[in-house]
C-alpha cells in the first residue's frame, strides 16, 4: 500500500508547505510586506548571505577534507573498509545537540583545550573560543565530515581499479592517472556529496545558537526568534527566502561543477 | 633514500585518516569522563569522581518526564515510519506505480528539506486546527521525516532479495502473500528492524520540530536545549553519556542487523 504514506507526506509536508506559502503573503490580506522587510533590512540581508557564505564554506572544506580519507578506506582490504566506515559512521548517528554540546566543552573557557594550552604554559589567560566564528565552523564541519566521506566513498567504490591500473599500461603516470581517471570519475560523488552538505548546512540552527556569537545566527535562528515573537508571516516569509536561496545556490553548484568535470576530463596535454 | 620516500608515502595518508577519525571522534569521547564528575561546573582536567550528576538526572522528575515522553514520541513515530515505509517499498519494488521516479522522490524529499522549514509549517497549520502541544501530531510529523530513511534502508534490502525463492513458493502452491511472508519477508526482517531502530533516533534526537509544536509538556531535547541555554551543568553530560552509549548500541545493533541481512542474501 502506498497511499499511507503519500497521506502522511500530504498531512505532515506538502499541506504545512502550502500554509507557509499562505502566511507569507496573507497577513491577513493579501500583502509583500514580509518579503519586503527580509530584503530591505540590512540586518536581514546580513544573515541571509552569511547563512549562504558559511553553508558554502562548510561544504567546500568538507569536500576536501572528505576526499583523501575517502580514498584511503577505498583502498584498504573490504574488511578493513567496513571497520574505518563504521569509526566514521559512529559521529554521524550521535545527534547534533549532543554533538554540539560536546564542542562547548572542549571550547570553552574552562574546557579542554584552554586547560590544555594553560597547562603547557602556552598562555596564561584563557582564549575565547566558544562563541566565536571560528567554533561555528570547527564544529560545523566535525558534524557533517561524515556524510561527505560517506557519499564520497560509496561514489570511489563504484569505480573499477583496473581502469587505473590500464591508464598506467598505456604510459600514465600515476598522478597522471589519477588526475585523467580516477579523479573525473569520483568528482559526481564528491559534488553530489558537497550539495547535501551545503543543503543540511543552510538549514543548520542548534549549532550556531550553541557555540557561535551573536553575529554568528543563521536563517534558521532567525525564524525561531520570529516564531517565539509570534511573528508568523514574517517568519514564514524568511523560511520561503531560505529554501529559495539554497535552491538557487545547488543550481549554481551543479552548472559550475558539470563545466569543471568537462574541463578536467578532456583537455591538458596527453 | 627511495626505501625513505615509500615509508612517507605509505604513513602519510595513514596519519591523515586517524587524524580525522581523532577530530570526529574525540569530541563525544571526551564528554563520558566529565560526567563522572562531582563537581558543580564544567572545568579540566575532571576531578572528584562519582555519579552524582546521574542521580540527579534519575531523580528529577522533570527529566524523567523528558525522557518518557520523548521514548513515548519515538516509539510511536518509528512503528508508524517503519510500518507505512515497508508498506511504500513494496509497492515502490514490486509493481507498476505509474509517475514512479517521482512518487519515490516525493516521499523521500523530507531528507534534504531543513527541518525548520518543515517544523514551521507543521506549526502554522496545528495551531490552526487546533492540533499543537499534542505528542501524536509530533510523531507524526516525526514519522514522515523517518519515513524517507525507512524506503532507502528497506529498499536497499529489497533489491538484494533473490527472488526465485518467493517463485518457487509459488509454483508449490503458496498463495502471493503466503508466499511473500514464507519466503521472501524473513530476509526482509532484519532491514526492517534496522529502519526501525534507525526511525527512533531520528525522532528521538529531533529538536526543533518538539520546540515549535509542544508547549506544556516537554521532550527530551528539549529538556537539554533549554538547559544548555540557560548554564552549562553536568547534568547534561550524564545525559550525554548515557545517549551516546544507547546511540552507539543501538546503531551497531542496527548496522549488524543490516550487515547480516545482506549476508544471509549473498549466500
Amino acid at each position: 500500500m502506498l497511499w499511507p504514506a503519500l497521506v502522511m507526506l500530504v498531512a505532515f509536508f506538502l499541506l504545512p508547505t502550502l500554509d507557509i506559502v499562505r502566511s507569507s503573503v496573507f497577513d491577513p490580506d493579501l500583502t509583500g510586506r514580509h518579503f519586503e522587510r527580509v530584503f530591505t533590512r540590512a540586518i536581514y540581508l546580513d544573515v541571509f548571505w552569511r547563512t549562504i557564505r558559511v553553508s558554502l564554506i562548510v561544504a567546500a572544506v568538507c569536500a576536501v577534507v572528505a576526499y583523501p580519507v575517502a580514498y584511503y578506506i577505498v583502498q584498504r582490504p573490504r574488511r578493513r573498509q567496513f571497520l574505518f566506515l563504521f569509526l566514521v559512521f559512529v559521529p554521524l548517528w550521535m545527534s547534533v545537540l549532543i554533538r554540539s554540546y560536546a564542542w562547548m566543552v572542549v571550547l570553552g573557557r574552562e574546557g579542554l583545550v584552554n586547560a590544555a594550552l594553560m597547562g603547557l604554559g602556552l598562555t596564561d589567560a584563557p582564549v575565547k573560543m566558544l562563541f566565536t566564528t571560528g567554533a561555528v565552523y570547527v564544529a560545523m564541519v566535525q558534524i557533517l565530515l561524515p556524510i561527505q566521506i560517506v557519499t564520497c566513498y560509496s561514489a570511489m567504490s563504484e569505480i573499477d581499479l583496473d581502469l587505473m591500473r590500464a591508464a598506467r599500461v598505456l604510459g600514465a603516470g600515476p598522478w597522471q592517472a589519477v588526475r585523467r581517471v580516477f579523479l573525473p570519475l569520483s568528482l559526481d560523488g564528491t559534488i553530489t556529496g558537497a550539495i547535501i552538505v551545503f543543503m543540511l548546512s543552510m538549514g543548520f540552527f542548534i549549532t550556531p545558537a550553541l557555540v557561535g556569537g551573536r553575529r554568528d545566527l543563521m536563517l534558521a535562528n532567525l525564524i525561531e526568534l520570529q516564531v517565539n515573537q509570534l511573528n508568523w508571516g514574517f517568519a514564514a516569509a524568511i523560511a520561503l527566502v531560505l529554501m529559495a536561496g539554497t535552491v538557487a545556490c545547488v543550481a549554481a553548484i551543479k552548472w559550475l561543477s558539470r563545466r569543471l568535470v568537462r574541463a578536467l576530463s578532456g583537455g591538458g596535454a596527453p | 633514500m627511495r626505501k625513505g620516500m615509500g615509508k612517507l608515502s605509505r604513513f602519510l595518508p595513514a596519519a591523515y585518516f586517524w587524524l580525522v577519525i581523532l577530530y570526529l571522534l574525540f569530541p563525544i569521547v571526551i564528554v563520558l569522563p566529565i560526567s563522572f564528575s562531582n563537581n558543580p561546573f564544567l572545568r579540566f582536567p575532571p576531578s572528584n569522581f562519582g555519579v552524582l550528576w546521574y542521580e540527579t538526572y534519575f531523580s528529577d522528575p522533570v527529566w524523567v518526564a523528558a525522557t518518557v515522553l520523548s521514548f513515548k514520541v519515538a516509539l510511536t513515530a518509528s512503528l508508524l515510519a517503519t510500518v507505512i515505509g515497508t508498506m511504500a517499498v513494496l509497492v515502490l519494488e514490486r509493481r507498476q506505480v505509474p509517475l514512479k521516479a517521482a512518487v519515490t522522490y516525493f516521499i523521500t524529499s523530507p531528507i534534504i528539506i531543513p527541518h525548520i522549514f518543515i517544523a514551521l509549517g507543521v506549526f502554522i497549520l496545528a495551531v490552526r486546527l487546533g492540533l499543537e502541544d499534542n505528542a501524536l501530531t509530533l510523531a507524526g510529523a516525526h514519522a514522515t521525516i523517518a519515513i524517507p530513511f525507512v524506503v532507502l534502508i528497506v529498499g536497499a534490502a529489497h533489491r538484494q532479495l533473490d527472488p526465485t525463492f518467493e517463485r518457487a513458493a509459488r509454483v508449490l502452491g503458496a498463495g502471493p502473500v503466503r508466499a511473500f511472508f514464507s519466503a521472501a519477508f524473513p530476509s526482509l526482517l532484519p532491514g526492517i528492524a534496522a529502519a526501525a531502530v534507525f526511525a527512533f533516533f531520528v525522532s528521538f534526537d529531533e529538536l526543533i520540530i518538539a520546540e515549535f509544536l509542544m508547549g506544556e509538556q516537554e521532550t527530551l531535547p528539549m529538556r537539554i536545549w533549554a538547559d544548555l541555554r540557560l548554564e552549562l551543568r553536568p547534568t547534561i553530560a550524564a545525559v550525554s553519556s548515557l545517549l551516546i552509549t544507547i546511540t552507539t548500541l543501538g546503531m551497531a545493533l542496527s548496522e549488524i542487523l543490516r550487515r547480516r541481512g545482506a549476508n544471509l542474501n549473498d549466500d
